[in-house]
């Protein structure tokens, strides 16, 4: 179906790209920024910082005290967060229409002004709380290293996507106050910014707030460097074993493929979802539904902008069978997928869900203003949102068999097993 | 920087207005249309108290709405399967101590075969034997990765300390390794016939509706499906019995455990509650309900203990629970039990006005989000029906918390808070199990994982 949902652009003196996209059916605005920086830039020595910095974005800046970001704006009606991933940072709120213009003073004076108010208390509590993050996301769940020692598997040493967000214990003790500083200045500022206003506004509106707060913030982000060059798929495979406390074996199979925003990606994308993502797909129908030899299979592909993506077939083993069986059958399915492409009929259920998922996303304002954000950020593309799913209709069936052949063949996997530990292993 | 700029604050919002109908065979339709949703949410409910199911077959009722899509009267599971992706409908059912949920997601232009394959899945359901064996291991093997996880394994312990062993709601509402391996197709089959019907059914069909005749097109599927003998049953009228030994600490024994996970309670108040339902999300919302909230201002901003740990109230159709959860670093354990159960208990002592007038504006201010897409609309819907309750609840609750003062705080929370924990921790016991009793917060007692 054609979207039309209205996307205004303009640039302001400083760099900042101002997206507003007028929305009347709630009384709100989302106020949603993206900054071009990641764990994918974090140098060695300081993985997880990208991450750590964000925090600290809570803790106070010139004119705003620790913690007021959130009291102040959720007693307003607004809600709120951030997040960090390999490839930016994200601020986001949504608040009433009364409210956004304090919300965007708000962020203004932290991404403009944050130095004032870092200090070493702030920086030691973060470090504290992120830590138990880590704990409580990865160390303490069963199978929660497994996407990353995925990463790690799949890209090589020196690539930004080897470590992950989260970062290490190590390096997240050893961050200091000049790092904090050193990062602000490197990494932020209006022109490594994109700033998406979603609701009840119009552009005008939002043109001229975004001048009034951003306006004065000097471009002070140093310039990006260029994004790698595409990797290549593995050519041999890859296996990576953990013997675990964990409830029944599990596999992560998982793949380079081609980087985010291209025709050879959503190929790629589709072929996952008919091999593994799908509730008909193929390992779902062979190995959980007939031979019942999996309790469950899942199918991801996570776009990514440097260089490669991510995408990954969770096999969950059902108890007492082998694992290096199913995951025999699995490789024939890849490797007749591979041959055969998906037929008519998988094809239209791929897209049939991608279109009600995609749909759904772009139900809620916030994550309406998520999408543009991304979009203008990493492609320059704020009319994404409305374009996307006429260009994912346009790949072909022999486009999705000719991804798979080149993306998603045995060869090109690597395997991260968790296993149930023995009982010597496990004492 | 410009100077800080004035918030005007927003206008009064009521909760959307369905159009209502009820179907040739009983079902209450609710439509609510929303311009602009083009994913239309059908949410399907019929309260069902879990104390039908036979107590030796528990999990009878959750495995039966797993297998309504699995094999129809028309279509084996894996066609039917393909139906619903084809056309780009998500499916997904289960049960609640409240009843059933069936809950069905859709583009707008195939709400009509969506309604269609809904009346399918719950009319014509025949539970393949071969199914019936995958859903039954398969929920076997879920048993097992919920022992795994700390959030749900304290929650295990909590209902089965919590609550009197006799009590239904002492145990998992989807059944025990135990009980669900005692699951046959002949007993879906006649828990179907006798359960499952359109007596008591709500229909909730949230989106933009605009151009559709939801009442004809549920009218022409749903309002035709006829049951023989549907039992009705009637929800139970008081709340489930706390257990005499509620008051105590039980560790569950994860060695080695870098974290333990707390889940801490006591009863609370169902939606029904004497003084009104206005004061618990606000109360939840100030006590745990934000990384600056009382219990998080302490343990994770000031000491660093947690990534975060909230407390909620949740309304069951009779009673309730009032609990607060989250993980702490393992070697914080005791000071970070010491210092949330101060915490929680000192909420008796009082709130500030600025506390109380954020409490009530977030959760009033935040009503238009947070019900701004079908899905949270319908979902809100639903969930009240399954409470024999409408959305007007939500909107009269909005009004009530207006009036919300520091003393009507304290008197609803004094209503159910009064110092008698039960507390589980799970994590490595070793580490902490002697000091704990120091507390003086009841027993301790040590179970394996």
């Amino acid at each position: 179906m054609a979207l039309d949902y209205p996307i205004h652009e303009k640039t302001l003196a400083n760099g900042l790209r101002v997206i507003v996209s007028p929305d009347t059916t709630v009384p709100n605005v989302t106020v949603n920024l993206w900054v071009n920086v990641g764990s994918r830039h974090e140098a060695p020595g300081r993985t997880g910082f990208a991450h750590l910095f964000e925090h600290l974005m809570f803790q106070g800046s010139r004119n705003v005290a620790s913690g007021e970001h959130f009291t102040r704006l959720m007693a307003e009606g607004g809600r709120l967060n951030a997040t960090t991933w390999f490839d930016r940072t994200n601020y986001f709120e949504t608040v009433p229409k009364g409210a956004y213009e304090l919300a965007l003073w708000m962020e203004a004076d932290r991404h403009g002004y944050l130095l004032d108010a870092v200090n070493q208390a702030n920086l030691d509590n973060q470090r504290d709380v992120v830590k138990e993050e880590k704990r409580q996301r990865y160390d303490n769940v069963p199978y929660g290293n497994a996407l990353i020692d995925t990463y790690a598997a799949v890209f090589p040493p020196e690539h930004p996507y080897h470590h992950p967000t989260i970062g290490s214990m190590e390096d997240l003790d050893a961050a200091s106050l000049e790092d904090v500083h050193a990062f602000f200045r490197r990494h932020y500022g209006p022109n490594n910014t994109v700033l998406t206003l979603v609701g009840d506004l119009t552009p005008e509106e939002g043109f001229d707030a975004a001048e009034r707060y951003f306006g004065e913030l000097p471009a002070s982000a140093e310039p990006r460097r260029d994004n790698h060059d595409q990797l290549s798929p593995i050519t041999e495979p890859v296996r990576f074993e953990r013997h675990d406390q964990v409830p029944n074996d599990r596999l992560h199979m998982a793949f380079r493929l081609p980087v985010d925003n291209t025709d050879d990606y959503f190929a790629a994308s589709l072929a996952l979802d008919v091999i593994g993502g799908l509730t008909t797909s193929r390992l779902v129908q062979r190995l959980v539904r007939r031979e019942q030899v999996a309790n469950a299979v899942q199918a991801h592909s996570m776009g990514f902008v440097d260089g490669v993506s991510l995408g990954f077939i969770v096999l969950d083993i059902a108890d007492g069978q082998d694992p290096d069986v199913v995951e025999s059958r699995a490789l024939e399915e890849l490797e007749r997928f591979a041959h055969e492409g998906p037929t008519d009929v998988e094809m239209e259920s791929a897209l049939a869900q991608a279109e009600r998922s995609w749909l759904h996303s772009l139900a809620s304002q916030e994550e309406r203003a998520d999408a543009i954000s991304q979009h203008t950020l990493l492609h320059g593309d704020p009319q994404f949102i409305n374009t996307y799913l006429d260009r994912l209709t346009a790949v072909t069936g022999e486009q999705v068999k000719a991804a798979a052949s080149t993306w998603l063949r045995p060869q090109n996997r690597a395997v991260v097993a968790h296993l149930v530990a023995t009982e010597e292993e496990a004492a | 920087m410009s100077a800080r700029p004035e918030v005007v604050p927003p206008q009064p919002w009521a909760f959307p207005e369905p159009q209502r109908h009820t179907l040739d065979n009983g079902i209450a339709l609710l439509a609510y249309d929303i311009p602009g949703q083009y994913v239309i949410s059908v949410r399907t409910v019929l309260p069902l108290p879990l104390t039908v199911e036979p107590r030796e077959l528990e999990g009878i009722a959750t495995i039966t709405a797993r297998l309504l899509d699995e094999g129809t009267a028309r279509h084996t599971s894996e066609e039917f399967a393909e139906l619903l992706e084809r056309k780009g409908i998500a499916l997904g059912a289960g049960m609640s101590d409240s009843g059933l949920s069936v809950d069905l997601d859709v583009p707008k232009r195939r709400l009509a075969e969506a309604l269609d394959l809904l009346q399918q899945a719950l009319g014509e359901a025949v539970f393949p034997e071969a199914e019936v064996t995958r859903h039954v291991r398969t929920r076997l093997a879920e048993i097992e990765q919920e022992r795994a996880m700390a959030p749900h394994r304290a929650a295990r312990e909590f209902i089965a300390t919590f609550f009197d062993s006799d009590d239904r709601a002492s145990r998992p509402s989807a059944g025990t390794t135990q009980t669900v391996s005692a699951i046959t197709r002949e007993a879906i089959v006649d828990f179907h016939r006798r359960f499952i019907g359109p007596q008591g059914m709500t229909v909730v069909v949230a989106g933009d509706l605009s151009g559709v005749d939801v009442t004809a097109l549920a009218g022409e599927v749903l309002g035709q499906w006829r049951t023989e003998g549907q039992e009705v049953a009637e929800p139970s009228t008081a709340p489930p019995a706390r257990a005499a030994d509620a008051t105590r600490i039980v560790l569950v024994d994860r060695p080695g455990s870098v974290q333990s996970e707390l889940s801490v309670g006591c009863a609370g108040p169902d939606r029904r509650v004497e003084g009104g339902w206005a004061a618990y999300p606000v109360l939840a919302f100030v006590v745990g309900g934000s990384p600056n909230a009382r219990v998080d201002a302490v343990l994770r901003e000031e000491k660093g203990y947690t990534y975060g740990i909230r407390s909620g109230f949740r309304p069951r159709r009779r009673g309730g629970l009032f609990l607060t959860n989250g993980s702490v670093r393992a070697d914080s354990t005791v000071e970070s039990v010491k210092l949330l159960l101060g915490i929680l208990d000192g909420a008796r002592d009082g709130f500030s006005d600025n506390e109380v007038r954020s409490g009530v504006d977030f959760i009033s201010k935040t009503a238009p989000g947070r019900f701004a897409t079908a899905d949270a609309v319908a979902d809100e819907a639903a969930s009240l029906a399954l409470e024999g309750l409408t959305t007007q609840f939500t909107t009269d609750n909005l009004l009530a918390m207006q009036s919300l003062d520091s003393d009507a705080l304290v008197e609803a929370y004094q209503r159910w808070v009064d110092g008698q924990w039960t507390v589980v921790i799970v994590g490595d016991a070793s580490l902490y199990a002697d000091e704990l009793k120091t507390l003086s917060r009841g027993d301790v007692t040590v179970v394996p994982n």
